[in-house]
């Protein structure tokens, strides 16, 4: 795993820190809500589908990003109502188990979805010259 | 095009990447008039992604290069819809809605995206940054004027999903047998959107999701995007295709189901569960031919690789909280997730039976543990409505559409659903190798069909069906519009084809974006509230006492919901046209005849009601200023506050000795009258189960018949709308 990939991981484990600190922050500034945004999208779904030991392949790139904010959401979706349901709901209470997953399972080695291992394979394929299609 | 591709590799710029980007878009359907009659002496490139380099002397007469037009056009585009945006007189809008309030720069600026489209498709393979800029602008040009301009909420039920969340946060916990006035517990039974905004609320430290709620669609649609890429990517290899796909799925989402709701947020979760499933569900040994290049169209992927039960379980794993996040949000999604799981377990290479059980044991859990109530309920209505085929595919909850924007909507809705179908039909007969490759995707396209045999979802299922048929459907038009370039200059038929697509494409992206405006904004007046009028509801609910009830023609009008866990509501005119003309001959004694003896009770009628009951056809012409009138008039009823958009009457009952008896049959039962649409059995009151049954159907435009509820509202764009 090079620099730039531990950059990644290191952005992801405390990106949910970072949301936390910002909700400290007053009310409806976008210092606020835009860190707390981008990791209820995309921090738990990225800490776990982009840690791959090689990187991402090409072909699994795409599909990162693509599940990262459904991933995400529901993991948010679940924390909510699981605190609304023991009635011990607060914004604190909801970041820190999202942003603690975060910083988990960045550390830990991705979520092995097969593209993430096939995308080398596929990208050898299409580019045979015999392959049709566009 | 084959020209340009021609002189690029001559000049050996970007050499076999752009030559593959050229073959890509080779042949171009959208630049075929200007390359086509030439293009002859380089064959279409072989592969999508870099196959194949083309004899590099070929030298033919340039042509422009045309890299720069795509950024050009989105600037110029963009530059348009920025001019155009402070120009959109929403505040007058009329008959029309927001439709003749639109500037002419503001339509010029959807042909410019459109045309910067066409052209950036050219180099889909090779420089998808542009397509998919693209895309990102029409998505911003189509639904982001409400949100940037709008002083208000848009959408009655949107302001009431901010009530929801507003109520729990002041509660503070779920009670999902709370039995609340108009099955309005039914949202603490499928709570996961709200406790998600719930908390996105408390950490953006904002008031309520009043804030950010008119955004919902650009940030539903953004998230949507990437997942529908991957979608398509899994069948074909041309980005043309795949891009030209969403281009038709954005513009065919007129349904409007992306606002701030449970069933856009579960939508998404929904295509990412079926991304996920078409991509790695395939089991081994079943792809048979379908991975064998002279055997598949051109366009067409062959099938994933296979995985083994090791794979696949890990992808349940990773599955698991999306699915259990859908049923946690909403209920009838999991339906249409299980009803997609089942077509494709039907077929040799999606058999997984564990995801289905898995789905549906997730899906049974929920409905009988948080969502009991309304899931017994549901069952005990459904005798009535299974098999109605008719009543349950017949769009919107009551009454015709009434008013020149209303009526141009609902031709709208049932011209694109027509065109988007017809397209779909002519690829899905026309291209049978891509059709067979593809064909799981056709099928949880179909799947949800058979649903309309069940439940009428509140005059809602034929827009779900549609709406879950999209994605698909979308494909399979782009399918029809982009043909396979291969091979194509050998045969005569295939030249015709790549000339008439070249017409057809932009002609139909823009036929179809003519059609997206007057589906999602012909009813826009019923959507724009003014704050002042807003205002005037909210006092007026502040102003009645816990139990208190608040009467009103609809539902569909913001704050119409505000503090429904204390005061009951009374949506009086949702109901047949035939008994609210009863109601007009008294409804002063009408509505009195509703009201349980004891209770305050206010009567808030608003000029969006006016537009709602009129654009519905709730009432008749003249009708909402009848009731109005008589109302104020009524010794029945004093006006508490007047204003030119609202009128506030509080209940002032005579004494009961001198009560006259009703005036009409109809009158001496309001209660009654929502009991035709499968009311439930009456709680204690008349009035509460008037209350409860007529904001069922109205605030959530569910009936209690309804499968899968309140919760999961209506359209607002369309429902009402009247395909």
């Amino acid at each position: 795993m090079n620099l730039a990939q531990n950059r990644i991981r290191g952005a992801v484990a405390v990106s949910g820190w970072v949301a936390l600190a910002a909700s400290l922050l007053p009310g409806g500034s976008p210092l606020r809500w835009l860190p707390v945004l981008l990791f209820v999208c995309f921090g738990p779904g990225l800490a776990l589908l982009h840690p791959q030991p090689h990187g991402l392949r090409p072909g699994a790139r795409l599909e990162a990003f693509a599940l990262a904010a459904p991933i995400s959401l529901s993991l948010a979706t679940l924390t909510a109502t699981s605190l609304f349901l023991v009635e011990s709901f607060s914004a604190t209470a909801f970041l820190v188990p999202l942003a603690a997953f975060a910083t988990v399972v960045a550390l830990m080695p991705g979520l092995p979805l097969p593209a993430a291992t096939r995308g080398a394979v596929e990208r050898t394929r299409v580019k045979r010259p015999s392959g049709g299609g566009r | 095009m084959k020209r340009g591709v021609v002189k690029r590799v001559s000049e050996g710029f970007e050499g076999r990447a752009l030559v593959s980007g050229g073959s890509v878009s080779g042949g171009s359907v959208n630049s075929a008039p200007a390359g086509s009659g030439s293009a002859t002496s380089v064959p279409p490139g072989p592969a999508p992604h870099g196959g194949g380099t083309p004899p590099p002397h070929v030298r033919r007469t340039a042509v422009p290069d045309l890299a720069w037009l795509p950024p050009a056009l989105l600037l110029l585009g963009l530059g348009l819809w920025a001019y155009a945006l402070p120009r959109i007189d929403f505040r007058t809008m009329d008959d029309y809605g927001l439709l003749d309030r639109l500037p002419a720069a503001f339509y010029a600026s959807l042909l410019v995206l459109t045309a910067g489209f066409l052209v950036s498709l050219r180099r889909a393979g090779t420089s998808p940054g542009w397509p998919l800029a693209h895309c990102v602008a029409l998505l911003v040009a189509l639904k982001a004027p409400p949100a940037v301009l709008y002083d208000s909420v848009r959408y009655p039920w949107a302001s009431k999903h901010d009530a929801v969340v507003n109520t729990m946060l002041g509660v503070g916990e779920l009670r999902p047998n709370a039995a609340l006035s108009g099955n309005m517990s039914a949202y603490d039974q499928w709570p996961g959107f709200f406790t998600l905004n719930a908390a996105l609320v408390r950490a953006f430290g904002v008031e309520s999701t009043a804030v950010y709620l008119n955004w919902a669609p650009i940030v539903l649609g953004l998230i949507t995007l990437p997942v529908l890429v991957l979608i398509y990517r899994t069948f074909t290899e041309d980005w043309r295709l795949v891009w030209t796909a969403v281009w038709i799925f954005q513009l065919a989402n007129w349904v409007g189901q992306d606002y701030l709701a449970p069933q856009g947020f579960a939508y998404v979760l929904h295509l990412s569960v079926l991304a996920v499933v078409l991509r790695h569900f395939v089991r081994p040994g079943s792809a048979g031919r379908l991975r064998d290049r002279a055997y598949l169209d051109p366009a067409a992927a062959a099938v994933p690789p296979p995985t083994g039960p090791r794979q696949r379980a890990v992808c349940v794993l990773i599955l698991a909280p999306l699915i259990a996040a859908i049923n946690a949000a909403h209920q009838l999604t999991p339906v249409m997730l299980c009803a997609a799981l089942f077509v494709l377990s039907l077929t040799r290479r999606y058999r997984n039976y564990g995801l289905l059980v898995v789905s549906g044991l997730l899906m049974l859990t929920w409905d009988l543990t948080m969502g009991r109530p309304l899931f017994l309920e549901t069952l005990g209505t459904l005798r009535e409505s299974i098999g109605e085929l008719t009543e349950n595919s017949r769009a919107g909850y009551a009454g015709q559409l009434t008013g020149p924007g209303p009526e141009l909507a609902g031709r709208a809705n049932i011209a694109m659903v027509l065109a988007v179908v017809a397209l779909a039909g002519i690829a899905v007969l026309g291209r049978r190798r891509l059709t067979r490759s593809a064909l799981p995707l056709l099928l949880v396209s179909i799947a949800p069909v058979p649903l309309f045999a069940v439940n009428d979802y509140g005059g809602e299922m034929l827009f779900r069906v549609y709406l879950f048929g999209l994605p698909g459907a979308a494909f399979f038009a782009a399918a029809a519009l982009v043909p396979a370039t291969a091979g194509a200059h050998r045969s005569r038929g295939g030249l015709a084809r790549r000339r008439t697509a070249a017409v057809a494409l932009p002609v139909v992206i823009v036929a179809l974006a003519a059609g997206f405006l007057p589906s999602y904004y012909g009813k826009e007046t019923m959507y724009y509230t003014p704050p002042a009028e807003t205002e005037l509801v909210t006092r007026a609910i502040d102003r009645l006492p816990k139990d208190g009830l608040i009467l009103a023609t609809s539902g569909s009008f913001p704050q119409a919901l505000h503090r429904y866990d204390q005061v009951e509501h009374w949506f009086f005119a949702e109901q047949e046209l035939p008994e609210n003309e009863k109601m007009l001959v008294d409804p002063a004694r009408y509505l009195a005849d509703g009201i349980p003896p004891g209770t305050t009770a206010h009567v808030v009628l608003t000029r969006t009601q006016d537009i709602y009951t009129a654009g519905e056809g709730l009432l008749p012409p003249g009708g909402f200023a009848t009731l109005r009138a008589r109302l104020k008039a009524s010794p029945l009823f004093t006006t508490v506050e007047e204003h030119p958009y609202g009128i506030v009457l509080a209940y002032t009952p005579a004494p009961a000795a001198s009560r006259p008896a009703p005036a009409t049959p109809a009158t001496s039962a309001p209660g009654a009258a929502p009991a035709t649409r499968a009311a439930p059995a009456p709680r204690a009151a008349s009035v509460t189960s008037a209350s409860r049954v007529a904001s069922a159907a109205a605030a959530t435009r569910s009936t209690p018949a309804t499968p899968a509820t309140p919760v999961a509202p209506a359209a607002p764009a369309t429902s009402g709308g009247t395909p």
